[in-house]
């Protein structure tokens, strides 16, 4: 509670955001908060200025691409996702994901933009999109430019998105069978381990979260251990016993989109 | 019965007419609870108020060098700062309950000259908003020199530790041996010696969603502060408070209203409140402090962690057993406050709900540098209770007796109580045995195999546990003499005042600090039936104001008391206020009060009830007409203060025995879950709880305390902890890392009643808010069965988070090092 | 300090605010709404949860500028004229509350649930209430009363 000083900016368009972060050093995109506020919160993060995006409509638009994949804009909330027909169709494992992330408040203001790029090693989507091969849409002061998830995670909290850029959308692309699992605090709660997967043309792609500071791909679970060398120790999991629930989530997760 | 040396005398009690008593009537709080118009503390706003927020230790154990204020106090919007130094020379140490080394103990409203814990107040900043208050203590400069820290009991009692108090010179703060019946007799007798080296109850608190704190004002006319705060003892707040303060005790005015959740967490706020006090009358303005969650997660009391070496268990061939020993040491954290009460309150409950009469326990309580400790929920007799639980599941399972056999062999009859345990306690009804039928008949414990076969399917683990457990409650505080011969306090006591108004209106005011107990629905229902009117007729005024003059030295809400202590005093005030009103009536109409019956809301003459006087007719007699009343009738005030003194007797300094409480409710819990082989996460499948609290005065009320306590008992054996890393940094200082369960994670609970009425109490109920820590019991129980097929595994910790169920399924072996037979 | 105009419990507020004000002290110190509680400082509790726009949200996880132009409710805005809401009397009726201190939130939560589910099935129940920690029932008493205020 009680943040730091700051401004507040409400910019109209995709163009006034980027105009607002270009003109403060100090500027951080504000989309759903329900990360940022937490942060600004425990003063471990005070932004000078908050670029609210909530007008941008342009940011919120589900809808199925020509090839059959699925273009979301970075403004969609957890809740969109989950009653999205577009979501259903294309990707339902997405609408189930979304649907364990924290509870219904948080997943009525929350968004996948916020998500990824708050990056946090617990998230449930950053796994997701690597293992999904998503496409992350940014915008900023050079233009518009196109980062794999694979390039987009860059360690806890840090992401490709620049200085003075916005991610504007997420593509996911036409996907074979998907699966996800977690082992959580309670039912539904923060992930202790996760792994998404993705089966494509008999090739297996399996993404655990929760184990490095970015996701961790593997195409077998027999590799996660060996592929987890960092993972961390904290009071719910000691590194071992971390390594070793990525490598059931990892089994689950490639069962389930077998 | 057995032969009983201390029994408290046998309330006789009067056959009354079916009344609200007993009756779960729609609570009165409910109206302004859930139409937003509670009035919790934070609620209320003064002129000119400031917001205080506390500078507090990044270290668990530093000194301090400086503390520099100037430029948290050039900021615009800061009122003031409070420093140590300023609290050292205006105020005295807190008085200690221990003999030394703990009586030596220096404790202060803020940190002199050292740091303890992490999250220890060195400083208090006022400023004209909550944000302002926590950018100025941003900017006080605290110099720190940090020092080595002690985090584990048992390192505080190494040879060589870092010592927190220099002025008691060790980490100890208490430690004395309790030794009843003969245990070396019993060893010798047994045939089977069960030994454990080590069993570890962990740290946890209920965690109030409430925070604690108070608006404080001062007026200078008088020297009087006051205190509109969510304390939940202010009788013994205001006797650590104001000999601190070199102040009279009437100097300090607690004001509670609406209290969200206490738990006990909710009675060591002195130190803040010193703290509050002091920047109230430096500043003279009103302050207001609200504690963040973080805050109560570092700094506020958390309930006692405990460890248990040595425990050795007599056990003859039959299952019977004989005695135990063990070593216990107590971590409190880094001052003792409440403490070294812990060291003798387990002992209400000695041998649990068992029959074994040879005890020995040598108790030592230490210092960490880790968050002090306080009452919580259950306080000190639930590690106890957890140990004899763990004994006797432990005795089933090295030895092959069933569970709920070895129980019944052991248990203590119904037909035995009262009954006097080896320390002079008199258990004073209840039948165990029928209790737990009914919790296995409930979980359909004769199709478990069914289902564990069925969950070994699915390649799950299905365990079940048995948690049976005692709620002692009615304390006799002459228990503390145990500890400190030299402490003056025995007995208890609680008062109410019950008036009828003016205008006839009967107004009811408690000397208890309710926190969502529903206080005032249940003093309505006792009213009612004494006067002869409705629940709805009675105003029970919410929430404790030590100005109204109703409330004694052991005054407020905790252990387990209310339906002996707090009703027995709304009984006796109401039934003296009858009294007087038949007396009125009597005058008025010449008869004798014996001739009156009050019905209705009237006083009416029993031989001719058209003969009658409303209420509001003899309030207003007594208060503007009692020119008319016969001249011995004058005395009458229709304003009748009671207080209700439990029967007790001072105990056995020498042989620590005495009867400690007078209350004994029972609650059996079984616990069914399954575990996942392959990654040791669990999930509760079945519940169920028997309660017997003696006569019930709301059922509706007993049976949500039972809910609550269970949940509370879930939540410390799965997911909540208080850990702490080797430099004594809180790993759970808030919701994510300490997780409190949600409605996903409980499963629905069955719950079942029986009634064994006390026979020492005013209605025959039983104090029955804490539970006794029996889901905790009941899931390490039923893990220790579950992880049976994996190499029969030791469940040695209260706490039980995925990842030590995964230990002890993969490593069993640790866990089996922890415990051996020795058979003759 | 920056204007924000919305509509609380139906009625028009226009204020000025400290952009890093969040709406829950704004609700509670500045507009004198103080059914609405702070129960962490993390987002976790739900003690603070309101509708925005129809929407449960938790109010400390929104500035009060954020709520510049909708439509917030909170628990003092369920019970028309006095009268308690059937889920308020559900509450009440089933022992669904002890301290009250997460009722508020709690109702909010459930308030939103059953108007976008009407007949809601006991897991979705505790789904929907999962943001709200209540430490006093159990929860096993509120899943009941939301039940039996959907019957109704």
């Amino acid at each position: 509670m009680l943040l730091r000083e700051v401004q507040y900016a409400r910019p109209g368009s995709v163009e006034e955001a980027l105009q607002a972060l270009a003109a403060h050093e100090g500027a951080r995109a504000l989309a759903g908060g329900q990360t940022l506020l937490n942060v600004m919160k425990a003063r471990a993060a005070s932004p000078d200025v908050l670029v609210d995006l909530r007008d941008l409509e342009e940011l919120r638009g589900v809808a199925r691409t020509q090839d059959g994949g699925l273009r979301i804009g970075a403004m969609a909330t957890y809740a969109q996702l989950m009653r999205e027909p577009a979501v259903g169709e294309a990707r339902p494992i997405l609408a189930e994901v979304v649907a364990q992330i924290a509870d219904v408040q948080v997943r009525n203001r929350g968004t996948i933009g916020g998500n990824v790029c708050s990056s946090d090693p617990t998230n449930h989507l950053p796994p997701l999109a690597v293992a999904q091969r998503w496409t992350m849409h940014a915008a900023g002061p050079a233009g518009e430019r196109d980062v794999a998830a694979d390039e987009f995670f860059l360690g806890v909290y840090f992401t490709a998105i620049g200085p003075g850029e916005l991610l504007t959308a997420i593509t996911i692309p036409p996907g074979g069978s998907d699966g996800f699992a977690s082992v959580t605090l309670g039912v539904d709660g923060t992930c202790i381990a996760n792994a998404a997967a993705q089966v494509r043309d008999g090739q297996a792609r399996i993404a655990l979260g929760c184990v490095g500071a970015v996701p961790v791909v593997v195409s077998s679970p027999d590799e996660v251990r060996a592929a987890a060398p960092d993972a961390p120790a904290d009071v719910h999991a000691s590194a071992d016993y971390r390594r070793h629930l990525a490598e059931v989530c990892a089994r689950r997760a490639l069962e389930q989109a077998s | 019965m057995t032969q009983t040396t201390m029994e408290p005398l046998v309330v006789e009690r009067e056959q009354t007419k079916p009344g609200f008593v007993g009756q779960s009537i729609p609570r009165k709080e409910d109206r302004r609870l859930t139409q937003g118009q509670g009035v919790f503390f934070d609620d209320l706003k003064r002129q000119g108020m400031g917001f205080i927020h506390f500078v507090r230790s990044p270290y668990a154990h530093a000194k301090i060098r400086s503390i520099d204020v100037s430029k948290a106090l050039a900021l615009e919007g800061v009122y003031g700062t409070l420093t140590g130094d300023e609290v050292a020379i205006q105020t005295d140490p807190f008085f200690e309950l221990s003999t030394p080394p703990g009586s030596e103990i220096k404790d202060y409203a803020l940190a002199v000259g050292k740091v303890r814990f992490q999250g220890e107040p060195v400083a208090a900043v006022a400023a004209a908003t909550r944000e302002l208050a926590r950018d100025a203590a941003e900017l006080v400069e605290v110099d720190y020199e940090p020092l080595e820290t002690v985090v584990e009991p048992d390192a505080a009692l190494a040879e060589g530790a870092p010592i927190l108090h220099d002025d008691a010179g060790s980490n100890v703060v208490w430690s004395g041996v309790f030794d009843w019946g003969d245990w070396e007799a019993a060893k010798a007798e047994a045939d089977h010696v069960l030994t454990i080296d080590y069993l570890h109850f962990d740290r946890f608190s209920s965690t109030p969603l409430e925070m604690s704190g108070c608006l404080v004002e001062y007026e200078r006319a008088t020297g009087q502060w006051t205190l509109y705060c969510n304390l939940q003892m202010p009788g013994v707040g205001a006797i650590w408070m104001a000999p601190a303060m070199r102040v009279g005790i009437d100097k300090l005015r607690f004001v509670t209203h609406d209290i969200g959740g206490g738990f006990g967490n909710k009675i060591c706020l002195h130190p803040y409140f010193v703290a509050c006090c002091l920047l109230a009358r430096k500043l003279n303005r009103p302050v207001q402090w609200t504690e963040w969650r973080t805050d109560q997660h570092m700094a506020n009391s958390h309930g006692n962690e405990r460890v248990f070496r040595e425990v050795e268990v007599a056990v003859k061939a039959d299952g019977t057993l004989l005695g135990f020993s063990c070593k216990a040491i107590d971590d409190c954290g880094a001052f003792p406050r409440y403490e070294p009460l812990g060291a003798i309150i387990w002992s209400q409950v000695t041998p649990g709900l068992y029959r074994w009469r040879n005890i020995r326990v040598d108790f030592t309580q230490v210092c960490t540098n880790k968050s002090p400790v306080g009452p919580n929920r259950g306080y000190s007799r639930l590690q106890h209770l957890w140990l004899t639980e763990r004994i006797i599941d432990l005795v089933a399972h090295e030895l092959g007796f069933d569970p709920v056999e070895i129980r019944k062999r052991n248990y203590v009859k119904s037909d035995e109580m009262p009954y006097e345990t080896p320390n002079g306690c008199v258990y004073d009804s209840g039948d165990y045995a029928r209790c737990l039928d009914q919790a296995l008949e409930l979980v359909g414990y004769d199709k478990i195999e069914e289902r564990r076969r069925d969950a070994e399917a699915r390649g799950k683990l299905l365990g079940v546990g048995i948690g049976s457990t005692l709620d002692s409650g009615t304390n006799n505080f002459g228990q503390s003499t145990l500890i400190n011969p030299e402490l003056q306090f025995s007995g208890n006591n609680e008062v109410a005042t019950v008036k009828l108004d003016i205008f006839g209106e009967i107004v009811v005011t408690l000397g208890t600090v309710p926190q969502g107990q529903g206080h005032e629905t249940t003093a309505s229902q006792v009213v009612a039936d004494i006067l002869g009117v409705t629940p709805e007729d009675v105003h029970v005024r919410p929430g404790h104001d030590s100005f109204w003059n109703s409330h004694a030295g052991f005054s407020g809400t905790y252990a387990s008391q209310f339906a002996v202590t707090g009703l027995g005093a709304v009984k006796g005030a109401t039934e003296n206020l009858a009294w007087e009103i038949k007396r009125v009536a009597a005058g008025v109409f010449g008869a004798a009060p014996e001739d009156i019956e009050l019905e209705g809301g009237q006083a009416r003459l029993a031989a001719n009830p058209e003969a009658a006087i409303p209420f509001m007719g003899i309030g207003a007699i007594v208060n503007a007409n009692n020119a008319i009343l016969p001249l011995d009738v004058r005395d009458v005030t229709l304003n009748c203060r009671y207080v209700y003194v439990p029967p007790f007797q001072l105990p056995d300094k020498e042989r620590k025995f005495g009867n400690l409480t007078l209350t004994y409710a029972t609650q059996i819990h079984v616990c069914v879950l399954e575990v996942d082989r392959e990654t040791g996460a669990y999930e509760l499948v079945d519940w169920a709880v028997v309660d017997d609290c003696g006569t019930r005065i709301h059922p509706q009320i007993v049976e949500g305390q039972v809910h609550g306590a269970w949940a509370h008992g879930v939540g410390a054996a799965t997911s909540e902890t208080f850990a702490y890393d080797e430099d004594g940094n809180l790993l759970t200082a808030n919701f994510y890392d300490y997780h409190v369960p949600h409605a996903l994670d409980l499963p629905p609970v069955k719950s079942g009643w029986i009634e064994s009425p006390s026979p020492f109490t005013p209605f025959g109920s039983k104090g029955m808010g804490e539970g006794g820590g029996g889901a905790i019991h009941a899931v390490c129980a039923a893990i220790q069965d579950a992880l049976r097929p994996a190499g029969k595994p030791v469940v040695y910790d209260s706490h039980n988070p995925y990842h030590r169920v995964w230990e002890l399924m993969t490593r069993p072996e640790e866990s089996r090092k922890l415990i051996s037979v020795e058979s003759r | 300090m920056i204007t924000v105009r919305f509509e609380l419990n139906g009625e028009a507020v226009e204020r000025e605010v400290d952009p890093r004000r969040l709406l829950v002290h704004f609700i509670r110190d500045d507009l004198d709404l103080t059914g609405t509680h702070v129960g962490c400082d993390t987002g976790n509790c739900g003690a603070c949860t309101v509708l925005v726009d129809g929407e449960a949200v938790k109010s400390c996880m929104l500035l009060a500028v954020q709520a510049d132009g909708t439509r917030v409710e909170t628990v003092e805005g369920l019970a028309a004229n006095g009268e308690s809401s059937p889920l308020q009397q559900a509450f009440s009726a089933a022992h669904a509350l002890q301290c009250g201190y997460c009722t508020p939130g709690m109702l909010m939560s459930a308030t939103y649930l059953l108007r976008n589910n009407p007949e809601p099935t006991e897991r979705e129940i505790r789904k929907g209430i999962q943001g709200n920690i209540c430490r006093c029932t159990g929860y096993v008493n509120i899943v009941e009363a939301i039940q039996e205020a959907a019957r109704k």
